[in-house]
């Protein structure tokens, strides 16, 4: 049995008119897990999250990481774990290291995540975003479960550069670029390779 | 050739840039910093349209947004849009624009002859006219009206350009830069609140551009335009010129803006227009005053125009609006008019003011001109142009003046539309003679004209105040208060309305042709409250939103009813507070992005495949796969079904909704969740499982697999994924927070297809090799199981809908495509073909597996046979209701299958069951046909219904009557069971 290739999610994301007032960089290589909180187990989650990554669990809308493993807070007892490592087997590992604290369930291969930055990157957010983006109400370290032109996505800054990172489902992707590309076409937008 | 109004110095235009345009086809010259309609004033266009009732010759009658009478069409082709206020228009290089509502021209308009119709074609006119014989309605009355309804035309075609939404944000929201705003924007932006000022001009300033007041010994438009300059080098601060806010909802505010509606053609990848919402904490309504005109005889002649507006024409745009010009004032305003028209050289020849006395420097602006204190304007004559007026002087003497123009000054309005829109109600102001805001909407302060202050003076305090107020309420610290010196400014008045003595008609909605008389009427006719009064004669129901007429109207009503004005009230305002094109509020959701498209991860395979799609939500689905000499749909499918049954096919299910279940109370929860039990389901399994509404009706159906002890994943129908996980998350979260279960929706994460046919297992068996025993006795039907594929992992689970042999298998959706490829390929040996849902739902049907047509929100389980599902072992959802004695009564229409008497006939879903012989009725209707197929395997015609007592019934015949397509087929009532009722082929 031949190996079956990876499709990328924005592997169809193009750049378009001039400059580079918005330059996107699709992540690739990251592994992406739900993880949901067990009953009455938060402190133990904690313990468990710090002794296993080094990291303070998020609380509220926020993102830590540390060693190439962040964790988001989406909601609730909720969290978003991403792994840059290229690991597939960073979900099963998880699963063991949260056991009887939190449920893991993967979802590397239903998002794909954009690492926007550039020039005019909150001119062309503040076309579709509608929370306000703005460093002294979400600083880097702020994540958002928000909508861009009726289309969900997780989207986190990075830094105040800024730099934001959107997580889009992959049935949506071609939606999403659509937008992309209509709203940053009037600064350019630039559409480079992960380094 | 048009003479030229231009005056040889002055204004804020730029002479150094000459534009061109047209107006009804005749070039003229502009200049840049022109309006269209400055620019008509300065070619001596004086008619510019056709009045909406009366085709009543109409000239430009103010400068800005509440103009009643210059309504034009601009552009042509694709983009001709008409009803736009020429007042309003940025002159660009090239701007075509027509007058309107005229045929064959704007001099000789034969809907003219309405005029002649006057008296017949008052307010009320169609309610009572068109009454009687009913029967003309549809045939003459509405065509007709229609006929004549409507201002302008539309292109016809597809607009071609875009437009976009924006969000922004903000402490405070400055609404209108005049000297008001620009001070409280100046004084909140230096305190370092993050400010927003939006403003409906090109140019910041407001009545400082058309005014010669000073500010700190610096003109006001120059003081105006060092303020934007501060403004702009504010990092905190945000302009938004040729942004109207229109209207104001529960802490956010409507806005647009005119990206490139002044330029010939939107550049490259810019919208035309941006819708804004803009939250802010707080606003400040500093949008200035209107000039209110005053009803009189003829007051609607080209060339009658609001003083203030002159001023504008002439300071700003250095354009003279007459050559000989007359003044009606009741305020003080009239004669700074006068003043600023004789500086421009242009000959005021009497200034009629109906207040008996004025202050002598009131008096004295009138240079020359003939003074007329306690007098009246009673009638203005002309035609194309304003001729002469007539003056009835304090003694009742009348007088006869030649004049081209006469400047109307009847005091001012506060604009404050905004402040009503969510529901407060202006109070009348004796001291003002205006409506001043009631209350305030929550965070909206208001200042400068807005609020009643009407000098420039109080307007840069009021500003000023209003900004700081707002910084110490952000919690930020204004820096000083800066006290502004401003030229002496004298701003008396007193209201008047209506001239009793007027002779010819005298229009209060110059925009609705709504007269005097038409106010009469309704209020000898009953229609006294304003709120009658402005539907009964459409007062103020124009584009312009009564900005000039609807005061004066109620004052007259006001007077013919006895009552004070603040007796009489007013009306409220509704957003848009400016016309706002739908295709703003549109954006970039335009024809296939009218709403965002999901697409599996197979999507490019099937298109390969040659599939036709069909929306299913928000998805696209393969429907069929047209092979070559195939000609119709019906082929493609029956084919696919074939290959089905006799092969293997495989179609993509990846958009049926997926959840992952966790934790160690998912059993019960399940339980609770499905009629069915499905905590005794053991782990590597599957079972089909319903759950109910609250209602006690079906919801869903779908599978629920046990993949580990406390994992789960539930399949969900296409159509209700999102709604299943809503209600699962709200039966969690509000009713059994006690259990201890997680979940998430994973249908993004797995590409799932079907493998189904009796070669099915080889195929996977291939395409699996050692990685799986796929046997009966390894994989039974109903199991389930995670494997892996090389080193990728998949899902595989022996569910049927086909009936056939059949498997699901999922991966990761970055291999969705890859794996259609790899089982199109494994299953080349076993004549491998891709089906579409059309085939789906023919296998589906002849199995008699209910679906969307059947789960349609009407029927209990019962209805659907899967009463024996409804376990009475456990509660769960929808158990009480769905007991309720009307959803157990055997008379409730249940799932029957259907086959046509004769063969050859074709059933279609949605036709009613009659007995045969019963006249079809809603009394004889038993029930209705669901869903029908041709069946490949029987070579037939067959469907699905629920039909009264159905199971009871089969082996009658019965007809199946659709009067929509005109057909009344006799069918016999069989078992929904088609195909291997026993069920052999799925365990095999």
């Amino acid at each position: 049995m031949r190996d079956l290739p990876n499709e990328r999610v924005f592997a169809g994301l193009r750049p378009i008119g001039g400059g580079e007032g918005v330059v996107a960089v699709e992540r690739v290589g990251l592994t992406i897990a739900t993880v949901l909180l067990r009953r009455g187990k938060l402190s133990e989650l904690s313990a468990a999250v710090e002794s296993n990554f080094n990291i303070a669990l998020p609380v509220g809308a926020k993102w830590t990481a540390y060693n190439r493993v962040a964790l988001l807070g989406t909601g609730p007892g909720k969290w978003l774990a991403i792994s840059e490592s290229n690991d597939p087997a960073f979900v099963r590992g998880l699963e063991t290291q949260l056991q009887g604290r939190a449920s893991v369930v993967e979802q590397s291969g239903g998002l794909g995540v954009l690492r926007l930055s550039g020039s005019a990157l909150l001119d062309t957010l503040e076309k579709g975003v509608q929370i306000d983006l703005a460093p002294e109400t979400f600083p880097a370290g702020s994540v958002a479960v928000t909508s861009i032109a009726h289309i969900g996505v997780t989207l986190w800054k990075v830094d105040d550069g800024p730099t934001v990172d959107i997580a889009v489902a992959r049935s949506l992707a071609g939606s999403f670029q659509h937008w992309l590309e209509v709203s940053a076409a009037a600064c350019g937008l630039s559409v480079r390779p992960q380094d | 050739m048009t003479d030229s109004r231009r005056l040889t110095s002055g204004g804020l235009i730029n002479r150094s840039k000459v534009l061109s345009f047209s107006f009804d086809g005749k070039p003229l010259p502009g200049f840049a910093g022109d309006t269209l309609a400055s620019a008509l004033v300065a070619n001596d266009v004086r008619l510019v349209g056709r009045s909406f009732k009366y085709h009543r010759r109409r000239g430009i009658f103010s400068a800005g947004p509440e103009e009643p009478n210059a309504l034009v069409e601009l552009r042509s082709g694709a983009r001709r849009e008409p009803n736009t206020k020429a007042t309003t228009v940025e002159l660009f290089d090239g701007l075509e624009a027509a007058s309107q509502n005229r045929w064959p021209s704007l001099a000789f308009d034969v809907g003219a002859v309405n005029q002649i119709a006057s008296p017949m074609l008052v307010a009320g006119f169609y309610y009572k006219t068109f009454m009687w014989p009913a029967a003309f309605w549809e045939k003459l009355y509405e065509p007709a009206i229609r006929r004549a309804a409507g201002l302008g035309r539309l292109s016809g075609e597809d607009d071609p350009d875009t437009y976009e939404k924006a969000y922004a944000f903000c402490d405070l929201l400055v609404i209108g830069a005049g000297p008001a705003g620009l001070a409280a924007a100046l004084t909140a932006g230096r305190a370092g609140l993050r400010v927003i000022v939006a403003e409906s001009d090109f140019a910041l300033g407001g009545r400082l551009n058309s005014e010669t007041h000073e500010i700190d010994s610096t003109p006001g438009a120059i003081w105006a335009y060092r303020a934007e300059e501060e403004l702009a080098a504010l990092p905190n601060v945000r302009i938004m010129r040729r942004t109207s806010v229109f209207g104001v909802y529960d802490g956010e505010y409507g806005a647009i803006e005119r990206v490139a509606d002044h330029l010939p053609v939107p550049p490259a990848f810019t919208p035309r227009q941006r819708l804004w919402k803009i939250v802010a904490r707080e606003a400040i309504l500093a949008a200035g005053a209107v000039e209110r005109s005053i009803v009189f005889g003829g007051n609607d002649r080209p060339g009658v125009m609001l003083a203030s507006s002159m001023r504008t024409y002439v300071n700003r745009f250095a354009a003279a609006p007459g050559r000989n010009v007359a003044v009606f004032t009741t305020s003080d305003d009239g004669w700074r008019t006068a003043f600023d028209l004789r500086n421009a050289g242009i000959s005021v020849e009497c200034v009629v003011d109906t207040r008996t006395s004025v202050a002598p420097q009131v008096a004295a602006l009138a240079g020359n001109a003939a003074i007329f204190l306690g007098g009246r304007v009673t009638c203005a004559r002309g035609g194309r142009a304003l001729r002469s007026l007539d003056v009835l002087d304090a003694m009742g003497d009348r007088k006869t003046f030649a004049v081209d123009a006469l400047a109307v000054a009847g005091g001012w309005n506060p604009d404050i539309a905004l402040s009503t829109h969510l529901g407060s109600s202006p109070a009348w102001s004796e001291p003002k003679a205006a409506f001043l805001a009631g209350d305030l909407p929550d965070g909206m302060s208001i200042a400068g004209a807005s609020a009643g202050h009407f000098t420039l003076a109080e307007a840069l305090q009021d500003g000023t105040i209003s900004g700081a107020d707002a910084a110490v309420r952000a919690g930020c610290h204004p820096h000083g208060m800066t006290r502004y010196r401003t030229s002496g400014e004298c701003f008396g008045v007193k209201a008047f309305w209506h001239v009793a003595e007027s002779r010819g008609k005298a229009f209060v909605d110059l925009q609705n042709d709504v007269t005097d008389k038409d106010v009469a009427l309704a209020a000898q006719e009953g229609f006294r409250s304003v709120e009658h009064l402005k539907r009964y004669t459409t007062l103020g129901m124009a584009t312009d939103q009564g900005r000039t007429s609807n005061v004066s109207g109620l004052a007259i009503m006001a007077e013919l009813t006895g009552r004070t004005i603040a007796e009489t009230g007013t009306t409220r305002a509704r957003p848009p507070h400016v016309p706002v094109s739908i295709g703003a509020f549109a954006g970039l959701h335009t024809g296939k992005h009218f709403k965002p498209t999901r697409l599996t991860a197979g999507h490019r395979w099937a298109t390969s495949q040659g599939a036709t799609f069909v929306e299913a939500g928000q998805w696209l689905r393969a429907q069929w796969f047209s092979r070559p000499r195939e000609t119709d749909w019906l082929q493609s499918v029956t084919r696919e079904v074939e290959m089905v049954r006799s092969a293997v096919g495989i179609c993509d299910v990846s958009t049926l909704g997926k959840i992952a279940v966790i934790g160690p109370d998912v059993g019960t929860f399940l339980d609770r969740i499905y009629i069915n039990t499905f905590s005794t389901l053991a782990v590597g399994k599957v079972r089909y499982g319903i759950m109910l509404r609250e209602d006690g009706f079906v919801m869903d159906d779908g599978t629920t697999a046990r993949l580990m002890v406390d994992h789960w994943v539930m399949s969900t129908t296409t159509a209700n994924g999102g709604k299943v996980m809503q209600h699962l998350e709200f039966c969690h979260q509000v009713l059994w927070p006690e259990l201890d279960v997680q979940m998430v929706s994973v249908t993004e994460q797995w590409s799932q297809y079907a493998v189904a046919g009796p070669r099915s297992r080889e195929l996977l068996q291939h395409l699996l090799g050692d990685a799986a025993d796929l046997s009966n006795e390894a994989f039974p039907y109903l199991a389930c199981g995670e494997f892996l594929l090389g080193p990728i992992p998949l899902r595989l689970f022996r569910i049927s809908f086909s009936g056939e042999l059949a498997y699901e298998i999922a991966v990761p959706a970055g291999y969705g495509e890859a794996l259609a490829h790899a089982l199109m390929d494994a299953g080349q040996d076993f004549g491998v073909i891709p089906y579409g849902t059309e085939a789906l739902s023919v296998l589906r049907i002849e199995k008699g597996h209910v679906a969307g047509n059947e789960l349609n929100g009407h029927t209990v389980a019962r209805d659907l046979g899967l009463g024996r599902m409804m376990s009475t072992k456990k509660d769960y959802i929808g158990r009480v209701m769905a007991a309720r004695p009307a959803l157990i009564d055997p008379q409730r229409p249940t799932l029957v299958g259907l086959k046509p008497v004769d063969p050859a006939a074709r059933l279609r879903a949605g036709a009613h069951f009659i007995a045969c012989g019963a006249s079809p009725s809603p009394e004889t209707d038993e029930g209705y046909v669901t869903s029908t197929a041709f069946s490949p395997s029987l070579g037939h015609w067959i469907g699905i219904g629920l039909l009264a007592r159905g199971p009871e019934r089969i082996g009658e015949r019965i007809r199946a009557y659709d009067p929509v397509r005109s057909a009344d087929v006799e069918v016999e009532i069989v078992a929904p069971v088609f195909v291997d009722p026993k069920g052999e082929r799925l365990r095999a």
